[in-house]
């Protein structure tokens, strides 16, 4: 038996398990989990991502009772004011006794136009998602149809001006090249919504984004987590099984919500001297650096090169804009699966390091700045390996 | 030690709100190109480029801020070195306009007292969406004394000479003083807070 079929049958042995065992489950996933079949990751990623239950027979009702949820926050918070009767199908006016001008904070022009400003970040960030494939800017095959039929009027993006520029060159940043494009790359003012009826990826994106910051005030939206969202999204709406993948998006919020409440101190500037937040993620990165190369520790301190220059954006974006897609999702495979999340984040974030040693220790502060904001393209199965050695385990 | 290709280095920041066209105006300047299609800035990033001014080579290294709010805490760690900032907003948005006064204030808490300062008004193209005047971008600039220029990244309006002028500022200034040594290490002065784990 080769050795994809063995891996493949042991999957298969996990997951058609009455109950799974989650800790194999994660075991076999931090070694990464086959591209093919299609189905295997986004099923894995759902139930290391604990939105699925380890009994199988459970799976129906939780997911209808959560896909329903996710309509009625589609219904109660993208309804704009004003449109809430759609029953007897006629505008009422809701000037009467409300109106754009009401400095009253419970007026819902009033939440109208902070929801706008939250929006108009969004609405930036997913249009600058990964330029360089195509994914992104086609059309779903399961738009969300109460809103694509509503003559534009429940479109996020209509809320909120938007100017679409022309260009044709397109910068390498962010998710990278991939194999994954189904077609050809388009240029950026291709970022554009499909007409009535139809609906692009990108479009679904900001919905997800919207409804999340709407239902997490305390946070609202952060940029870059558009770059945590994306990856799970592609990963789901590509799920070749369309039982599956018409929920994509139903799915991927509360996947995406169930990271968050994980990472969500990265996020949060007031927690970035907690325990768990940014800046302690960033010593314990620098700690490991220097317990396992002195010599470029060094080196990187006495350049006063600190964590911040590079790894703060690692860390935050679980290293989402340093790989191409393709390595992100292999890189996430191991993260999700890591029971001490986000552990082997920081190994993984500390091999990268150790593996530009020699540069590193001949390069000026400048070229090791450059160095490490552009990490340079490897084996992801290098960097990974590495990282696991650091960890005390094999990849 | 390789023989140094340069005879000053300056330090410039960039600051202003997000999506005012900082990472397209450091791109262009830089790799004299224009794209869409820069995914928002995350931290901080960081470009160099030499420039010739009276017959002398200056090395510019740039660093480019995340403009969002929850940034803030890292991007001003970063203000103390700089000693030239560009404060950007974007012609087309009054808001961004409106948050320079807030800039400035950061500047004021967090960087060196004599750092080099000019107000860029970018997206100068877009004329038919313009919304703050060129009078009121001079008037802001004018009271608090500081350089000002309207700016295209898109159509490559005075992004060379934005630049240069802030470095001639920072270069008059430095004059009569020595050129630094040590000059493959460079000045980032951090604030060394005890007991805090920020830096390195
Ligand atoms: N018309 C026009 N558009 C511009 C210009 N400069 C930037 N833009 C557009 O403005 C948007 C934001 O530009 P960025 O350079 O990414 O903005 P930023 O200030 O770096 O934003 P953050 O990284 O989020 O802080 C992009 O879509 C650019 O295409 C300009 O000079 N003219
Ligand atoms: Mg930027």
């Amino acid at each position: 038996m080769s050795i994809l079929r063995k891996k493949l049958s042991e999957f298969d042995d996990i997951l058609n398990a009455d109950e799974i065992d989650t800790v194999s489950l994660g075991k076999i996933c931090f070694h990464g989990v086959p591209d093919e079949p299609g189905g295997l990751r986004p099923l894995c990623w759902k139930l290391l991502l604990n939105y699925l239950p380890p009994k199988r027979s459970s799976w129906l009702e939780t997911l209808k009772r959560k896909r329903e949820l996710y309509n009625t926050f589609i219904e109660d918070l993208i309804v704009m004011p004003g449109e809430s009767n759609a029953e007897d199908k006629e505008r009422v006016d809701v000037t009467l006794h409300d109106h754009p001008l009401n400095l009253n904070p419970d007026s819902k022009w009033q939440t109208y136009f902070k929801d706008n400003e939250v929006l108009l970040q969004i609405d930036k960030d997913v249009r600058r998602l990964c330029p360089d494939i195509s994914f992104f800017q086609q059309g779903t095959d399961y738009p969300c149809q109460k809103i694509v039929s509503a003559n534009g009027q429940q479109r996020l993006h209509n809320r909120v001006q938007h100017t679409v520029l022309k260009s044709a060159n397109v910068e390498r940043k962010g998710l990278g090249i991939t194999k994954i494009a189904v077609s050809v790359r388009k240029a950026a003012e291709d970022y554009a919504p499909l007409t009535e009826g139809g609906e692009a990826h990108w479009e679904v994106l900001e919905r997800i984004l919207f409804l999340y910051a709407k239902l997490n005030p305390g946070q609202g939206y952060v940029q870059g987590m558009n770059e945590i969202v994306g990856p799970i999204y592609h990963a789901f709406a590509c799920d070749p099984d369309p039982t599956w993948r018409k929920h994509a998006e139903a799915d991927t919020f509360f996947c995406f919500t169930n990271l968050m409440a994980e990472i969500r101190d990265f996020f949060i500037k007031t927690l970035d001297e907690a325990e768990f937040g940014i800046n302690s993620m960033m010593s314990k990165l620098t700690n490991q650096v220097r317990a396992n190369d002195p010599d470029v520790w060094l080196r990187l301190h006495q350049q006063e090169l600190c964590p911040q220059y590079y790894s703060f954006r690692w860390l935050t974006l679980l290293l989402s804009q340093e790989f191409p897609l393709p390595d992100v999702m292999r890189i996430w495979d191991s993260l999700f699966a890591d029971e001490s999340r986000f552990s082997f984040l920081i190994h993984i974030c500390c091999a990268m390091i150790l593996l530009l040693r020699d540069q590193l220790l001949t390069g000026d502060f400048a070229a090791n700045v450059k160095l490490l904001q552009n990490f340079p393209s490897m084996d992801i199965q290098i960097v990974l390996s590495k990282a696991a050695a650091l960890a005390g385990k094999t990849l | 030690m390789a023989k140094k290709t340069y005879d000053l280095l300056f330090k410039l920041l960039l600051i202003g709100d997000s999506g005012v066209g900082k990472t397209c105006i450091l791109f262009r300047f830089s790799d004299d190109a224009f794209s869409t299609t820069f995914i928002s800035t995350i931290g901080i990033d960081f470009k160099i480029k030499t420039v010739e001014l009276r017959g002398k080579k200056i090395k510019l290294q740039i660093w480019d801020t995340a403009g969002q709010e929850r940034f803030h805490t890292i991007t001003t760690s970063y203000y103390r070195g700089a000693m030239g900032i560009m404060l950007v907003y974007d012609i087309t948005n009054e808001k961004t306009f409106e948050n320079i006064v807030k800039w400035l204030r950061n500047i004021d808490e967090h960087a060196n007292e004599d750092v080099e300062k000019m107000i860029l008004g970018n997206k100068s193209d877009m004329e038919e969406k313009r919304v703050v005047s060129t009078e009121k971008g001079e008037a802001i600039a004018r009271e608090h004394g500081i350089r000002f220029m309207e700016t295209s990244a898109k159509a490559n309006i005075n992004i060379d000479r934005a630049f240069s002028e802030l470095a001639e500022a920072i270069l008059d200034k430095t004059h009569g003083k020595e050129p630094q040594d040590a000059a493959d290490r460079v000045t980032v002065n951090i604030p060394r807070e005890r007991n805090s784990n920020r830096c390195c």
